[in-house]
C-alpha cells in the first residue's frame, strides 16, 4: 500500500537528514539513497559476522552432528518453506533491481518469523540472549531495505509476509525434524546474507553519491 | 503473484512422506536404563534392514549391537546410557549405506530435579527482593530444568509467581516491586524437567530483616596535617535509606597500592568518619567503605552488608626523619630513644587499631611531647658535660 511506503520514506527522512519530516519527494533523494544502500550494505556485514558466532552456539546446543563441518542433512518438503537463497546465480543477477529488494525484502521478513520462533525456552541464557538481539538487528535489516525500496521510488511488496503455514500446523512432528528445520533455518539464513551483501555493494555503484551543500543552499538554509 | 525461483538440485529434496520411522520418537529416559530402538524405511526407500547404520552423537554404534527385525528394520541396543551430552537431547540417527539420513531420535537421557536448596534473599533498600538458590542435584544439568520462585505472605493465601530471573546469576529471580513490610513471606523453588517436578522447602523472612543497601557515597580520603603516618577517612551515609539509618555499621577495608592485602577496620561503629593510624609513610592506600542497615525499624538480624564503595586513594606524608639523616652526636641517648619509641609504638598500634579516640588523643599528645623532648635532646647531645 502507498500509505506505507510513504510513511516509511518519510521516517528515514527524517532519521538520516535530521531535518523535520517534508512530505516532498525531493526533500533528500539523492542524499538519502545512497547513505541508505550504504547502511544496508553495512548492516548485512554485520549481521552475517553475527551469525557466524550465533549459528556456532546453536549448532552445539543442538549436538553432534548438526555442528560438524560437513554436515548437509536432507532438506525435507517441509522445511521448503524457509526461503531458499541457493539460486542460479546468472538467474539471480538477471533480475530488475526492484525484483532483487523485492526478494530481499520478502526473505528476511519471513527469516525473521521462524528466527523468532526457535524455542525461546530450551537453550541456555546466553542462546536467547544471542537469538534476541540478532532478531533485533535482522528487523532493523528489514526496514533498512524498505527504506532503500522507497527512496528508489520501488513500492513495497504486498501481501503477507509471515511464514505461509495457517496458525495450527504444528512446527515439526518431533524434535529430530525440528533440528533439521532449524539447521536449514541457518544455513539459508546465511547464504542469504552473503548474497544481499554483494547485492547492495552493486547497488551502492549504481546510484551516485549526492552532492550535499547544493541541496542545503536551494533551501535556503 | 511474486516470481518463484528454481530450487538447487542438490541436496536431495526427499519425497513428501518420511524416508523412515524411529521408535521411540524422542524418548525420556533414566541415566543408567538401557534402550532398543528401531528404525523402519518405507517401501518406497527401497532400502533394506542390510543397508541402514546407527549413530548416536555423530559417532557410529558397532554393528554388534544391531539385530534384523524384519526386512526394513533395523534396531540396535543402547545399555547403561550417561546423561545427555546436550540438553536438546541425544541425536540418535537411523542412516543409509552412503551415509544419507533417514530418520532421527533425540534422547533425553537425565535424572528428575532434587529440591532446590540454599535459598537466600536481599532487599535492596526495602525497594525489591532478589533470591538466589542452587540446583539440588548435578543430574538436572543433562536435562532442560526449569525453576519457578514462588511467594506468599504467610497470613495470605494466594501464590505469587516471579517473573524476573538470572538478576544475579542463573539460579535467581528478583521481586521487583509491591514489597509488604512487617509481615513474613514464605518462599520456595519449584524445579521441574522431563522427568519430574521438585519443590524446595520453604523458607520464611520479612523483609526488613533482609535489607542491604547501595555503598556510602561520597568517600573521602585525606591526611592529617604533617602526620605521616595517619589518614582521614570520611563518608556520608547512602541516601535511599538515610532518613531510616538509626544504626547502621559501617566497615573499611584499605591496603598499599601494591600489596592484595586488604586491612579490615570493623568497629567503625555508626560514625561516618575514622581515622586510621599506623600506616606507613609516604605511601599510597586504597581506601573502601561499606554499609549494613541493620535494625532498620526495629529489626533485630544482623543486615546484610553493601558492595564496597569504589576505592578512593589517599597518600600518607613522605617521612621527614628520612631526609634529614643520623645525628651521629647524641647516639647514646638515641638508642635509648629507639627503645622507648618501640615499646610505646607497640602500645599505640594496639590501641589505635579501629577508631578508638581515646587512643588517637594521647597518641596525638605523645607526639607532640615527644618532638618538644627531641629538641631538648639535641640541644642536650651539644652540650658536651651532659
Amino acid at each position: 500500500p502507498t500509505g506505507d511506503s510513504w510513511g516509511i520514506f518519510t521516517f528515514l527522512c527524517a532519521a538520516l537528514c535530521n531535518l523535520p519530516a517534508l512530505p516532498a519527494l525531493n526533500c533528500s533523494e539523492e542524499l538519502g539513497t545512497s547513505q541508505s544502500i550504504q547502511k544496508t550494505y553495512d548492516l548485512t556485514r554485520y549481521l552475517e559476522h553475527q551469525l557466524r558466532t550465533l549459528a556456532g552456539t546453536y549448532l552445539n546446543y543442538l549436538g553432534p552432528p548438526f555442528n560438524e563441518p560437513d554436515f548437509t542433512p536432507p532438506r525435507l518438503a517441509r522445511a521448503e518453506r524457509v526461503p531458499s537463497a541457493t539460486v542460479d546465480l546468472d538467474l539471480w543477477r538477471g533480475l530488475t533491481d526492484n525484483a532483487r529488494l523485492a526478494a530481499n525484502y520478502r526473505a528476511y521478513s519471513r527469516l525473521l518469523c521462524y528466527l523468532r520462533a526457535l524455542d525461546g525456552q530450551a537453550g541456555t541464557a546466553e542462546l536467547r540472549h544471542r537469538l534476541g538481539h540478532f532478531c533485533s538487528s535482522l528487523q532493523g535489516l528489514v526496514l533498512s531495505i524498505a527504506g532503500v525500496m522507497s527512496s528508489l521510488g520501488y513500492p513495497l511488496p504486498a501481501g503477507p509476509l509471515g511464514p505461509p503455514a495457517p496458525p495450527g500446523t504444528p512446527v515439526a512432528p518431533n524434535d529430530f525434524l525440528k533440528k533439521m528445520d532449524d539447521f536449514w533455518l541457518l544455513k539459508e539464513l546465511q547464504t542469504w546474507l552473503w548474497r544481499s551483501a554483494k547485492d547492495f555493494n552493486r547497488l551502492k555503484k549504481k546510484v551516485p553519491p549526492a552532492v550535499v551543500t547544493l541541496r542545503l543552499e536551494a533551501r535556503g538554509f | 503473484r511474486p516470481p518463484r525461483f528454481p530450487f538447487p538440485s542438490s541436496p536431495s529434496v526427499s519425497p513428501a512422506a518420511d524416508p523412515a520411522v524411529i521408535s521411540p520418537q524422542d524418548p525420556t529416559l533414566l541415566i543408567g536404563s538401557s534402550l532398543v530402538a528401531t528404525c523402519t524405511v518405507s517401501p518406497e526407500s527401497h532400502l533394506r534392514a542390510e543397508d541402514l547404520y546407527w549413530t548416536l552423537n555423530g559417532r557410529r554404534l558397532p554393528a554388534t549391537s544391531y539385530t534384523t527385525l524384519g526386512p526394513t528394520t533395523l534396531s540396535v541396543a543402547l545399555s547403561r546410557l550417561n546423561g545427555s551430552k546436550q540438553q536438546s537431547g541425544d541425536n540418535l540417527v537411523c542412516h543409509s549405506r552412503d551415509g544419507g539420513i533417514l530418520a532421527g531420535s533425540c534422547l533425553y537421557v537425565g535424572l528428575p530435579p532434587e529440591k532446590p536448596v540454599n535459598i537466600s534473599c536481599w532487599s535492596k533498600n526495602m525497594k525489591d527482593l532478589t533470591c538466589k538458590w542452587a540446583p539440588g542435584a548435578e543430574g538436572e544439568t543433562f536435562l532442560h530444568t526449569n525453576y519457578t520462585l514462588k511467594y506468599k505472605l504467610r497470613w495470605y493465601g494466594r501464590d505469587n509467581t516471579c517473573q524476573e530471573y538470572h538478576a544475579a546469576g542463573t539460579y535467581s529471580c528478583r521481586i521487583p516491586k509491591d514489597l509488604a513490610l512487617f509481615t513474613p513471606y514464605e518462599i520456595w523453588v519449584e524445579a521441574s524437567n522431563r522427568m519430574g517436578v521438585a519443590v524446595s522447602d520453604v523458607v520464611m523472612l520479612d523483609i526488613l530483616d533482609v535489607v542491604t543497601t547501595d555503598p556510602p557515597p561520597d568517600v573521602h580520603v585525606s591526611r592529617v596535617g604533617d602526620l605521616e603516618d595517619q589518614l582521614s577517612v570520611r563518608w556520608s551515609s547512602p541516601p535511599a535509606l538515610k532518613d531510616f539509618l538509626f544504626q547502621a555499621k559501617y566497615q573499611i577495608q584499605y591496603r598499599v597500592e601494591d600489596s592484595s592485602e586488604w586491612k579490615v577496620v570493623d568497629d567503625v561503629g555508626n560514625q561516618t568518619s575514622c581515622r586510621l593510624a599506623g600506616l606507613r609513610p609516604g605511601t599510597v592506600y586504597f581506601v573502601q567503605v561499606r554499609c549494613n542497615p541493620f535494625g532498620i525499624y526495629g529489626s533485630k538480624s544482623a543486615g546484610i552488608w553493601s558492595d564496597w564503595s569504589n576505592p578512593t586513594a589517599a597518600s600518607t606524608p613522605r617521612s621527614e626523619r628520612a631526609a634529614g639523616g643520623c645525628d651521629p652526636k647524641g647516639g647514646e641517648q638515641n638508642t635509648t630513644l629507639r627503645r622507648e619509641l618501640k615499646q610505646f609504638f607497640g602500645w599505640v598500634r594496639k590501641h589505635s587499631y579501629g577508631c578508638s579516640n581515646l587512643g588517637i588523643k594521647l597518641y596525638d599528645q605523645w607526639r607532640v611531647w615527644l618532638q618538644k623532648s627531641h629538641k631538648a635532646r639535641n640541644q642536650v647531645g651539644k652540650d658536651p658535660s651532659a
